[in-house]
């Protein structure tokens, strides 16, 4: 932090590189395992690579592998994908009021390189970073994309020389989940909204037997969320203290939310009012 | 439109040598279902004025989403979307190990990492 602001301009995307790192560093494995896919299905490296860039998503492209192994029609790749990509619907609607103000380039080029892991760490750093700027936002999309297609390609290039535990790779993107659902997790309400999400999620995916029940389950969890917080804003005295919204017991080292922060300067700002009005009422029984 | 998607494959076929010009047509598809959902709605809401509702509904997306995809991954299987309770328990075992390090340690690399590291020890084990 000391660094920044001492050369705020210099040291700014190697830090931002620090926050992507972990990001990046997860999907080597993942990527090399869909390049290797992807080669299997037929892809030599240079289609992986731009296929990488354009789909930019592992579960698409691991899907997109699989139909195109069982040489499904075009049709049915399209309409399979675009379900697939639609929660990203999702995603762009709830990032949309960090980068009202950016230009029309801007925003281009910041939704197609959105996918779900840098919408997790935007979203995250968004929420409790206020200094986090759209450009920074941009730059871990663009840092997870580099990673993300030079690990495809090189899964391309070494084809099926070398094996990989798939289920192994996989849980690192879950895990990177887990520990988003951890830090977001604050009072009782997003708790009983996760498990909810959870019973919907495994519902309407072998309902709909396709990705489009994660859409649906995530729609009416999360419309179920904002109805029960605003339902106890309006008709409880004490919001705050409603079971729903208490805070749930987190460590010492719980990080400080942007949320938090308003409601300790606005705490600072009635404790000042209070000791100027201390200091007036004195004053006045002089005169 | 129907008919004119199921037709292509037909005049490029994916065998032989018009290989190559059948995966550029697949990587144009791809790439248009990829751009649709991503675009048009961060479009559409960062160039109009949101409702508050609208906001605190999103407010709860993230949990949601990454929730049902937590569970996707561990309790449904790829193949099918069969629901599988107790079909990878090493990974429900590591999913313990890593909300426990998140919770404490709060940090994204020791997360992930501690996490791959369970669950390959656990699917030696079990």
């Amino acid at each position: 932090m000391a660094k920044a602001q001492i050369n705020p301009e210099k040291a700014r995307w190697l830090e931002v590189l620090g926050i992507a790192m972990p990001l990046c560093l997860s999907y080597i494995p993942i990527g090399l395992a869909c390049g290797i896919l992807l080669h299997a299905a037929g892809f030599n490296f240079i289609m992986t690579l731009v296929v990488s860039i354009v789909v930019f998503s592992g579960g698409a492209q691991f899907i997109l592998a699989s139909l195109l192994t069982i040489h499904a029609p075009l049709t049915s790749i399209f309409m399979t994908l675009f379900f697939l990509e639609l929660r990203y619907a999702l995603l762009g609607s709830s990032l949309s009021k960090y980068i009202k103000n950016e230009s029309q380039h801007f925003i281009w080029l910041f939704a197609v390189s959105m996918n779900d892991e840098n919408y997790a760490v935007n979203y995250l750093k968004f929420a409790t970073d206020k200094k986090w700027t759209p450009k920074d936002g941009l730059l871990v999309e663009h840092y997870s994309l580099i990673s993300w297609s030079v690990a495809n390609m090189v899964g391309g290039l070494i084809g099926s020389t070398i094996s990989i535990n798939l289920e192994v790779v996989d849980f690192a993107l879950t895990a990177l989940f887990l520990y988003m659902v951890v830090m977001q997790v604050r009072n009782h309400l997003t708790l009983l909204i996760c498990l909810l999400s959870a019973v919907l999620a495994v519902f309407f995916l072998v309902l709909t037997k396709s990705t489009l029940g994660i859409v649906i389950a995530t729609l009416i969890a999360s419309f179920i969320g904002f109805l029960i917080e605003n339902t106890v804003r309006k008709h409880s005295k004490d919001p705050d203290s409603n079971w729903f919204l208490t805070k749930l017991f987190r460590p010492m080292a719980t990080r400080i939310t942007v949320e938090d922060q308003q409601e300790r300067r606005e705490l600072k700002k009635v404790k000042q009012q209070l000791d100027a009005d201390r200091e007036q009422t004195p004053s006045e029984h002089d005169d | 439109m129907e008919q004119l998607f199921s037709n292509l494959p037909l005049l490029i076929s994916d065998s032989g040598n018009s290989k190559t010009l059948y995966h550029i047509i697949v990587i144009i598809f791809a790439a248009f279902a990829a751009f649709i959902p991503r675009y048009f709605p961060i479009l559409f809401f960062s160039t109009r004025k949101i409702p508050e509702w609208f906001n605190e509904w999103m407010k709860y997306v993230p949990v949601s989403l990454f929730t049902a995809l937590i569970v996707k991954g561990i309790f449904v299987t790829t193949a099918g979307y069969h629901f599988v309770p107790f079909g990878h328990v090493e990974q429900i075992l590591a999913a313990l190990v890593v909300m426990v390090v998140a919770y404490f340690t709060r940090s994204m690399a020791i997360s992930v990492v501690g996490g791959l590291v369970a669950v390959w020890l656990l699917s030696m084990v079990i």
